[in-house]
């Protein structure tokens, strides 16, 4: 590794110095791994790829001014840069700017929208804002919450599918929606696979999660397609919450 | 997409850390049609169990949104199943650990269930 | 239901619940007829279990005579709406096999999995077998009788 690593600080080949950097980084080893960085940086000074390694590296040391600087520089070189952005939000974030590290990350998330760890991270984010700018509580009780909360009868509990659903097409979905989570329990236990969890159905533009709430009670979760799969599963496992306390309320 | 490739697309997708087995599945009567899977995992059942929680889903959101879904996962404590819709009434289906890089294995399979046809 | 096996009852029940099969009929592999889901008319049964017995012996020679390898388990017939599932499977008491009309609600794929649950379930439930005698034909006929009685209540 000496050899290498001294061979790819003093003459970068190509950009393999990214993948040594990195293995350094994360060894460690910050000093030789910020070497060899700085060594690809004078031969790719417009590289955003580089910036960002050197920002990883600074941000492990502690570095965070620096830092910042590296991923400011990547985001010159590459507005859209995924890691860049991801790395501005963290810091964002650790700071306690959480209005900032959104911003950082739903750019992200727009220029990767597969990335389901951006998602994660957003809603990581959403929840630990202040109390001044709360999401809404659920209300579960509300027919147009998109909360639906059935008993594994099919017979709704409370709540609703969405804004201009009526109390019928509650009802039908909760009787099918019990159908659905018998299913999701019987291929769970037939195959092997634990107890089960969430199960999302997606459309063209809906998403639907259903979570067991009690042994005998489960909520269906309704959004359009435009909510990210992560936050729609953080939002149902909220909700499941809500619902529990509503069905320890009724009980 | 020529039939051909179908292996090699489920080859593709177990080749994701953690995927247990990928499945090419005919909904209409719960049967497999390819498949490339490690030999614990009972295939058969899988098209089975996988074309009922389809249905169910079908009906599902149906009832709720009057439209029909196009990808189907759940996940469970010790394992996670997802089936993407294909040309009808074909779904790409995939069984794998609960610690698979879900984003990987949503992306691919989205990318291959629309191309079979 | 009706089931002349007591020990078939719960293996049918699951059967029946998990594959939402609409009609089922459980015969040995001369068309004596064990138990029976759906069926309403004593006469459907005893045809269905004779046609359904006949084909699969039917298929058995076929697979004989294509010299296959192995006999074929089960034949389906695939409809519009409904499908019929015909499955041979080998128990304590002789090969028997079970007929299976299910609906859009279930599928080829369901059916045979649970089959082959309900195919295990039976094997392992089974009793010893008992000797068997010799049957005389108006024996035959009464023993029919006293069968269909018990699946239908009355005949």
């Amino acid at each position: 590794m000496n050899e290498v690593s001294s061979s790819a600080s003093s003459r970068p080949q190509g950009l393999a110095f990214l993948e040594l950097g990195e293995r350094l980084r994360q060894r460690g080893q910050y000093e030789a791994a910020a070497t060899v960085a700085n060594a690809g940086l004078v031969h790719y000074p417009a590289l955003a790829d580089a910036h960002d390694l050197l920002g990883r590296i600074r941000s492990d040391q502690g570095q965070d001014a620096s830092a910042i600087s590296a991923w400011r520089a990547a985001l010159e070189c590459d507005p859209g840069h995924v890691g860049a952005l991801k790395g501005l939000a963290f810091l964002s974030f650790r700071g306690r700017d959480f209005a900032t590290a959104e911003r950082y990350l739903e750019q992200a998330s727009r220029e990767s929208p597969h990335d389901l760890t951006l998602l994660s991270a957003l809603d990581k984010v959403r929840s630990a804002r202040p109390a001044s700018a709360p999401e809404a509580p659920p209300q579960l009780a509300d027919l147009s919450s998109g909360l639906l909360l059935f008993d594994g009868q099919g017979m709704r509990l409370t709540g609703g599918i969405g804004p201009g659903s009526s109390a019928d097409v509650a009802d039908a979905a909760a009787a099918e929606g019990a159908g659905l989570v018998r299913e999701a329990g019987r291929v769970t236990r037939l195959l092997g696979l634990g107890a089960w969890q969430h199960l999302l159905v997606e459309g063209a533009d809906f998403r639907l999660a259903a979570i067991p709430v009690t042994a005998e009670a489960f909520l269906l979760v309704s959004r359009p397609s435009s909510m990210p799969a992560g936050r729609l599963m953080a939002t149902a496992t909220r909700a499941g919450l809500a619902a529990r306390d509503w069905l320890e309320r009724m009980t | 997409m020529s039939l051909e490739r179908w292996p090699q697309i489920l080859r593709e997708i177990t080749g994701i850390a953690g995927v247990r087995g990928a499945l090419i599945v005919s909904t209409d009567d719960g049967l497999v049609i390819a498949e490339s899977a490690m030999e614990s995992v009972p295939t058969s059942d899988v098209a089975a169990l996988t074309s009922a929680l389809v249905s169910r889903a079908r009906k599902t959101a149906h009832a709720a949104h009057g439209a029909a879904p196009r990808t189907v996962h759940l996940t469970a404590s010790e394992g996670t199943l997802l089936a993407m819709a294909g040309p009808d009434p074909l779904w790409l289906v995939a069984l794998a650990d609960p610690h698979v890089e879900l984003g990987r294995l949503r992306v691919l399979l989205g990318d291959f269930a629309v191309s079979l046809a | 239901m009706r089931v002349l096996e007591p020990w078939v009852t719960e293996p049918l029940v699951e059967f029946v619940r998990e594959s939402s099969a609409r009609v089922v009929l459980v015969m040995t592999s001369s068309g004596q007829v064990i138990a029976q889901h759906g069926f309403t008319r004593s006469l459907d049964v005893m045809a269905a279990a004779a046609l359904g017995a006949g084909i699969l012996a039917t298929t058995g020679e076929l697979a004989r005579v294509m010299q296959s390898p192995s006999e074929f388990g089960a034949v389906v017939h695939q409809g519009e709406r409904e499908g019929v599932w015909l499955g041979g499977f080998d128990t304590p008491r002789g090969r028997w096999i079970a007929l299976a009309v299910f609906g859009r609600e279930s599928s080829v794929g369901l059916v045979r999995l649970f089959f082959q649950r309900f195919a295990a379930q039976v094997a392992a439930a089974a009793p010893p077998p008992v000797a068997v005698r010799e049957v005389l034909a108006e024996g035959f006929e009464r023993e029919l009788d006293d069968s269909l009685r018990a699946l239908f209540g009355k005949v």
